[in-house]
């Protein structure tokens, strides 16, 4: 990322910072637990990021690995992974509100 | 990972190819993939989580990063994730993402059966117009069948291995039910494919999304009938008391029966009406087991859609729906087994009439185009130019060399009949789509219908000119000016005035299905109606001119010939057309002074419309019809303007002082008049000359029901008279409140008739 993004950026920095971001596959990972991944669109001051094309990730055996585990790996395959199988689904265009946003990863 | 799939599969392939390019393609398509492969791998995942945070916490309320080319609007359309009404994937606290329900658990017969009967009322619903997610996906048998996660299995266990059926319960799930459920997605796939490979209007009429499953691929229709036949035997021998085996036979049968009509394999929609009367009455041997039932498997789905309540009916109500269902496939063959099918107007006549049942289901519009239009042939049996040409002969070369099809053998280029099948054949080729959709539109929704015929005015426009031309270059051959020239004007040639009638005929329609689907206010059916006449006017001076060549044709035709029989039937359904066409002209004419009159004496009002001009009003009810060129070929058409011109006259030939609007009452009078005698000459054509061979119940219905509409019109007039008299200052009717007025359809779906009632005193 040609943006380094030190905390004390201006309000410009943040806006180029954000732009940069637009269109990138976001992984986002929701306080229940599910990973949505899809093409950053839009976001705002409360963190609510609009995702499209976004696929919707969970684990199937509830409570099965750590949140922070997700691979790139056992997200593309379906597969089974070291944090149990993922379940996909496609869900299309989603707004997650950014109060239940708990990590958020960008795939370069 | 996909390497290695990609890999095996073109390789086999390449193997049996003998050209080595394709051999090299493939190498190159596996580089190809390998390199994505690794690119895939080579992509990292960074944690952003606290720069982007801090970098969103510095916009000001209300800001907003975004893509330029995605827009608010679109924004507004995506999902709210973790709201309940929005996130399908949603799990409220204290929830579980699964049911809780093992499909794999032996269930008692009774059960069964109420997975069963349950299953049928999804199907039909499903059938009927809703997704799938919201009814036989509901049910947890069919998930598990489905689940991505059986894709090596078609078995309700999870663990491949399954344990030996030990008991009559575990026998009932899985060769049993599972029979049932594998034959239910089978059909349904069937449903699908016949319903797809149709015209029909996504969501409107039919839902065809998957969300993301496949409908058992690996098993074909035959398989999924060999399960059914297992399940039939292990029925018929397990002793299972109490009238429950019989009633699990019924549904299994009525299963297989669908599965086996729906892929082409046997009729059987006959025997389904008695299946399902049967399963009717042994619905209450089935012990409720809801828990096999459950939305959560919305979260499972791939869909853009919030949750959404399943679509509960009881059996009663699946019952008459899925009779109805199999009334309407037996009709569709029915309707099309006749030798009417020959007949372009026979035809006609039973696409109208399958269409006029209470609106079929998708289903059956989609099985009757099915029947009418694979391999270009109706029933497989008459191709559709073949149709074409006896709709042509019929029309307007009953007599004509032109019409007898041995012309299109000849191959002698000298030959003029060579020259003329040719020009012939080009005229064909240009009509045959437009023509065969007068068939195809009738199977669509009612609007649909209407809004396509509406489309197709100015394509029937187009095809008015092509006629023209082509008529001009078979004037040029000897073979048909004899008879060409004898009976058509110049510039009213045999394939001009068919493409006239056609287009007057689609006109007519438009018109009608404006008032059946109840698109006219109540201050603009005057109008409407009075448009409605001055089309049949037209239609009528077609016909007529019609007429009057195939007359001219008669008369060089030698008698007793096998032409002179031509000239006779087609006479005779000329004049019946005429007939009809004169019976909608009158009652229109009829209707449309009544409605002036009821606008004249306010009994309707206008609504208060602040920023409506009339000539705006006018662009927006005649829209349609304004873009109809009037050139030379559409030169007999009304303008749609008349009806003010139409109003003054009618004003004019009032006379007398004392008597309000009299002479209107006198004209209406004499239109109902005109109407009853077109409609008595009408009722004595034979189904063969009237070209309603395998209708005639619904040709007789019609008749009485517009003689009834005639009836209900006068009524309405002498109650308008009484009124008048007992109110009228004499030179000017004021009903207005004291009169009520309702619009009703109850006696034919294309005539509104008004009900006068004098308003209680208060």
């Amino acid at each position: 990322m040609s943006n380094p993004a030190p905390t004390t950026q201006s309000p410009d920095q943040s806006i180029a910072y954000l732009d940069s971001l637009l269109n990138k596959t976001l992984h986002l990972h929701t306080s229940d637990g599910r990973v949505f991944v899809g093409q950053m669109k839009c976001t705002d001051n409360e963190l609510n990021i609009i995702l499209s094309m976004t696929y919707e990730y969970r684990r199937s055996v509830a409570g099965g690995g750590v949140v922070g585990s997700t691979t790139l790996e056992n997200l593309a395959g379906n597969a089974v992974g070291e944090g149990g199988a993922m379940k996909k689904r496609f869900v299309g265009l989603v707004v997650v509100p950014g109060r239940f946003v708990e990590r958020i990863d960008v795939e370069e | 990972m996909p390497v290695n799939e990609a890999g095996e599969g073109p390789s086999t392939t390449a193997a049996s190819e003998t050209d080595k390019h394709a051999g090299l393609g493939h190498a190159n398509a596996i580089t190809r993939l390998q390199q994505e492969a690794m690119a895939f791998r080579r992509r990292t995942l960074r944690n952003i989580t606290t720069d982007f945070t801090v970098a969103a916490k510095q916009l000001q309320p209300g800001e907003l990063v975004k893509d330029e080319f995605f827009t608010l609007f679109e924004a507004v359309g995506a999902l709210e994730i973790m709201d309940p009404k929005m996130d399908s994937g949603y799990i409220p606290p204290g929830d579980t993402l699964d049911p809780d329900f093992d499909p794999s658990v032996g269930l008692e017969a009774g059960e069964v059966i109420w997975i069963m009967d349950q299953l049928l009322c999804l199907e039909i619903t499903w059938l009927e117009g809703h997704p799938l997610s919201q009814t036989v996906y509901t049910s947890l048998h069919i998930n598990r069948l489905l689940s991505p996660d059986q894709r090596h299995s078609d078995s309700f266990h999870i663990n491949p291995g399954p344990p030996p059926l030990r008991t009559n319960q575990d026998t009932l799930v899985h060769t049993v039910l599972r029979a049932y459920c594998i034959g239910m997605i089978k059909s349904s796939q069937l449903a699908l494919h016949l319903i797809q490979s149709q015209t029909y209007f996504e969501e409107e009429d039919f839902v065809t999304h998957l969300f993301g499953r496949e409908l058992l691929p690996k098993i074909d229709s035959s398989a999924a009938a060999d399960s059914l036949l297992e399940a039939i035997c292990w029925l018929e021998t397990c002793g299972i008391a109490g009238g429950l085996c019989p009633a699990l036979l019924q549904r299994c049968k009525f299963c297989l029966d669908l599965l086996r009509t729906l892929a082409g394999d046997a009729q059987r929609w006959q025997d389904m009406l008695l299946d399902l009367d049967q399963i009717k009455d042994s619905h209450h041997l089935g012990s409720p087991i809801p828990d096999a039932f459950s939305e959560k498997v919305q979260r499972q789905l791939a869909t853009s859609t919030p949750p959404r309540p399943t679509i509960q009916i009881s059996l009663d109500a699946a019952h008459s729906k899925w009779t109805k269902l199999c009334q309407e496939m037996l009709s569709a063959y029915e309707l099309t087994d006749s030798d009417a099918i020959d007949n372009s107007h026979c035809l006609e006549r039973a696409v109208w009439a399958f269409a006029y049942r209470t609106q079929p289901e998708t289903l059956a519009r989609a099985q009757m185009q099915d029947l009418l239009f694979s391999n270009h042939a109706v029933r497989g049996q008459m191709p559709h130019y073949d149709l074409m040409l006896t709709d042509l002969k019929s029309l307007v070369l009953a007599g004509d060399p032109l019409s007898n099809p041995e012309i299109f053998q000849i191959e002698l280029p000298t030959d003029p009949r060579h020259a003329c099948s040719a020009l012939l054949r080009e005229f064909m080729e240009k009509a045959i789509e437009e023509f065969m959709a007068l068939y195809r539109m009738v199977y669509q929704n009612r609007c649909r219908i209407r809004r396509l015929f509406t489309q197709s005015i100015g394509i029937w426009d187009e095809l008015q000119r092509e006629a023209d031309a082509i008529d001009d270059g078979l004037r040029q051959y000897p073979l048909s000016s004899q008879v060409l020239n004898s009976g058509y004007a110049r510039t009213n040639g045999p394939l001009l005035s068919w493409a006239r009638y056609h287009t007057s005929q689609v006109l007519v329609w438009t018109v009608q299905l404006g008032f059946e689907t109840e698109i006219y206010l109540p201050d603009e059916l005057s109008k409407m109606y009075w448009y409605l006449s001055a089309l049949c006017t037209y239609r009528n001076l077609v016909i007529e001119s019609m007429l009057r060549a195939l007359l001219e044709r008669k008369r060089r035709v030698r008698g007793g010939s096998r032409d002179a029989a031509d000239c006779v039937a087609s006479q005779q359904l000329l004049m019946s057309l005429l007939d009809a066409s004169k019976v909608t002209e009158s009652l229109a004419a009829a209707l449309w002074k009544f409605y002036y009159l009821l606008g004249q004496t306010g009994i309707i009002k206008s609504p208060k419309r602040e920023f409506a001009k009339p000539d705006l009003l006018h662009e927006a009810r005649m829209k349609s019809y304004l873009n109809v060129p009037a050139g030379f070929v559409t030169i007999d058409l009304p303008p749609a303007d008349g009806y003010e011109s139409a109003v003054e006259a009618l004003e004019q030939h009032q006379t007398g002082s004392h008597s309000m609007k009299t002479t209107t009452f006198q004209a209406i009078d004499e239109d109902l008049k005109a109407a009853k005698s077109s409609l008595a000459a009408l009722k004595k054509y034979t189904p063969e000359q009237g070209g309603y061979v395998g209708t005639e119940a619904e040709w007789k219905k019609e008749i009485k029901q517009i003689e009834t509409t005639c009836v209900a019109v006068a009524v309405g007039l002498s109650t308008l008279k009484r009124l008048g008299e007992k109110y009228g200052d004499g030179q000017r009717l004021g009903l207005q409140g004291l009169v009520e007025c309702a619009l009703e359809r109850k006696y034919h779906v294309w005539w509104v008739i008004p009900q006068l009632k004098e308003k209680a005193a208060k």
